[in-house]
């Protein structure tokens, strides 16, 4: 125990001291905040409003109350009659005196057309918000000339409202989804499929340096001299590891901070009230992130022992690129599958498929986060998960006890059946 | 407890079709200090990759304090291998301490440790710096350190002398002698005849994978007469022609004569007395490690023969 706790407490200390864990922990948070703050950047620079607007009113009715609700929006037009010439406006815009001018006249009122006049195109932000004023102010025009205009008004004025409810066979309605639920559960396996392809992936192939390093440069025969094979092994997946989870943890913190504090502050600068409800819907629960660290821990065990393996049969940096192919290729496939069911074409097999321990993490988990399988098939998986890695550890410290001292040429494959049998 | 720190009986181990170790008996002594020599390529490592487990032997049977080399018997080992390997970007300081904290010594005992040994070889100055930006002189020094550190009862160092400077060699060889008075089993290999010959009570002889002689030094050199007497003396030495002598050379003042069959050294001191000639010096001379060697190997040990290189596996 004092000896794996060395081995870790080395491994994990000497790995978080490297200026390459400084640089990479602190780049990602760094690179989501430039992410947002550019994404906020080029959606306030779209809907820039730097030069006035002329609007021409030839009903004569609703263009005060257009005017002042533009004004309400961000924006602002003067409210000229219909003496204005459209060829005096047109000049205006050319010499860069005017943006745009809107012109209100008698098919407004009739079905809400109106012209927008610019050098440049609207954006859809500013379309939708003109769209909006225009047609409600018409609709105010045309409902006042209605029997029990008030009623109606105050209809118009509330606006509509969606109500949301499920089809379902289910009487009691125990397993019902919201809508937000159900994009959150999405967004969340997604996000989920990712951070566990690349982690496992980067942090499996640190397993596989740290193995290597260590038997190549003969550490390890001073080390094997005190420490078990299994033990050293186990050690160093600790420790690794403990590196994975603290990076990880530092990203999720500032993700953490981020949605927080920079998310709300970026709702109120884009004068969206209804951005951040949105947002919180979009949140996962605590039991998807819990299952996201389960599936995280088990995955990396299981990929950790198998790159430790592949580490101690290789002595050189080209053999173990070539020999951790087959390796890698048991966490591309499911991520390729899983990519392939995100486009639309997911089969049901896949979800049998997610039961396969190697492919786990990554099928099982985003079915999961969006509530597409059922609670026992994930149960199944975190089961057959935690037999495979013991399984996994079993024959790659076998091979991995064999393969650390071994000098020379890498082993043929019979030859690594035989240690995992000799052993 | 065993009489015996390592003892082997009947062991081999090949390469392919390359033997490395045929049938090597050898039996150290807790205690001694012993020297395991010969010329690269004939065995020496493969033999404490052996006692190390680190190799297992084809034929034959290994035991290391007492017993099948197992965790607990490597862990009182202080073990220093050939390729010396060290964690490069590790400091000094951390480096020994996990050297030892894994041998388990408390990390803050196996600190302060650690620091005094570097105190002692002049390298307390290093501490807190990287391993790999030590010279390869003093990484060995730091490695030997870690060998240590633990307090062995059994040290195996493969050729732990080799790359260093005279000066640093002799501080290795005290610290070694030293670990003997403290109590330790020592087995070193060398080639370097000289040096083993300083140091080792004990020591085994190795060529082309197969033990030429080991033993007692002392016995040995006893046993191995050279056969020269030197002698000087004032005086004709017209009585030198008288002796039935396989042969005879003048070195220096000193005449060096081979016995024959018929002359033994008490004949030789008799015939001087008889001539009345003044003798200054009369010495059966020993022979050194090195005559005994290449009588028996035929080759020094450290000379590089190159057939006996051309097989250097290890």
């Amino acid at each position: 125990m004092r000896q794996i706790w060395a081995v870790l407490r080395r491994e994990y200390i000497e790995r978080v001291r490297t200026k390459g864990f400084i640089l990479s922990t602190i780049a990602i948070p760094v690179l989501m905040v430039g992410f947002i703050a550019l994404s906020a950047f080029m959606a306030m620079r779209a809907e820039r409003f730097d030069r006035e607007w002329v609007l021409v009113d030839r009903t004569g009715r609703i263009g005060a109350e257009v005017a002042e609700a533009i004004g309400a929006a961000g924006y602002a037009a003067d409210l000229l009659g219909g003496e204005a010439t459209l060829e005096d406006l047109d000049a205006r815009i050319l010499d860069d005196d005017l943006e745009a001018y809107i012109v209100l006249d008698e098919a407004t009122l009739r079905d809400g057309a109106f012209s927008y006049r610019s050098d440049d195109s609207p954006g859809s932000t500013r379309r939708a918000v003109l769209e909006g004023i225009v047609v409600r102010e018409v609709l105010r025009q045309r409902i006042a000339g209605l029997e029990s205009p008030g009623e109606v008004q105050a209809l118009l004025d509330r606006g509509g409202h969606l109500e949301f409810e499920r089809v379902t066979d289910d009487p009691s309605g125990a397993d019902e989804i919201s809508e937000a639920e159900k994009i959150s559960g999405i967004a969340t396996g997604l996000a989920g499929v990712f951070i566990l392809y690349i982690s496992m992936l980067i942090y499996g192939a640190f397993v596989l340096r740290a193995v290597l390093d260590e038997k190549r440069n003969r550490v390890v025969e001073v080390v094997i001299s005190a420490v078990t094979p299994g033990r050293l092994m186990f050690g160093k997946i600790l420790g690794v590891g403990s590196m994975g989870l603290t990076q990880l943890g530092i990203w999720a913190a500032s993700a953490a901070l981020l949605g927080l504090l920079g998310v709300p502050m970026l709702a109120a600068a884009l004068a969206q009230e209804g951005a951040l409800a949105e947002f919180a819907h979009l949140l996962p629960g605590v039991g998807t992130l819990l299952l996201l660290l389960a599936y995280f821990i088990l995955g990396f065990f299981l990929y950790a022992a198998l790159f430790a393996a592949v580490g101690a049969m290789c002595s050189s940096e080209e053999e173990a690129q070539q020999a951790q192919v087959p390796v890698m290729m048991l966490l591309i496939i499911p991520f390729v599958m899983q990519m392939y069911s995100l486009e639309g074409g997911g089969f049901e097999w896949m979800e049998w498929a997610a039961l396969f321990p190697f492919f786990t993490p990554i099928l099982m988990f985003p079915r999961a986060a969006s509530g597409s399988v059922e609670w026992w098939m994930v149960a199944i998986s975190l089961a057959l998960m935690a037999l495979a890695v013991v399984a996994t550890a079993w024959v790659a410290g076998r091979i991995y006890r064999v393969g650390i001292l071994m000098q020379g040429k890498r082993p043929t494959l019979r030859e690594v059946v035989r240690w995992v049998r000799q052993a | 407890m065993s009489e015996l720190a390592v003892r082997l009986t009947c062991v081999s181990k090949s390469f392919g079709a390359h033997a490395a170790v045929s049938d090597l008996d050898l039996e150290i002594p807790r205690g001694s200090i012993t020297g395991l020599l010969g010329p690269n390529g004939s065995g020496k490592t493969t033999t404490i990759r052996m006692m190390m487990a680190i190799l297992l032997p084809d034929r034959g049977q290994v035991e290391l304090l007492g017993g099948f080399p197992d965790f607990d018997r490597r862990s009182r080992v202080g073990y220093l291998p050939e390729e010396r390997g060290v964690y490069e970007k590790m400091k000094v300081l951390d480096q020994l301490a996990f050297l030892g904290e894994i041998r388990g010594i408390d990390r803050r005992v196996a600190r302060s440790r650690a620091m005094r040994w570097l105190e002692r070889l002049g390298l307390s100055d290093w501490a807190d710096k990287k391993v790999q930006t030590l010279s390869k002189g003093m990484q060995q020094k730091v490695q030997f350190v870690g060998t240590v550190l633990h307090e062995p009862e059994l040290l195996i160092l493969d050729e732990p002398f080799s790359g260093l400077d005279p000066i640093n060699q002799e501080v290795l060889e005290a610290i070694v002698l030293e670990e003997r008075r403290r109590g330790a089993t020592i087995l070193f290999s060398t080639h370097l005849m000289e040096q083993a010959e300083r140091i080792c009570e004990r020591v085994c002889l190795i060529a082309s994978s197969r033990k030429v002689l080991d033993g007692d030094l002392r016995e040995i050199k006893r046993r191995e007469r050279s056969g020269v007497v030197a002698v000087e003396f004032e005086g004709d030495d017209r009585w030198l022609s008288s002796l039935d002598v396989a042969g005879i050379e003048e070195v220096g003042h000193a005449h060096h004569l081979t016995l024959g069959p018929r002359t033994d050294s008490a004949r030789v001191l008799a015939a001087a007395a008889a001539a009345g000639v003044g003798v200054r010096r009369f010495e059966v001379l020993e022979p050194t490690l090195r005559e005994i060697f290449v009588s028996h190997a035929g080759v020094p040990a450290d000379e590089e023969p190159v057939l006996l290189a051309a097989g250097g596996a290890r």
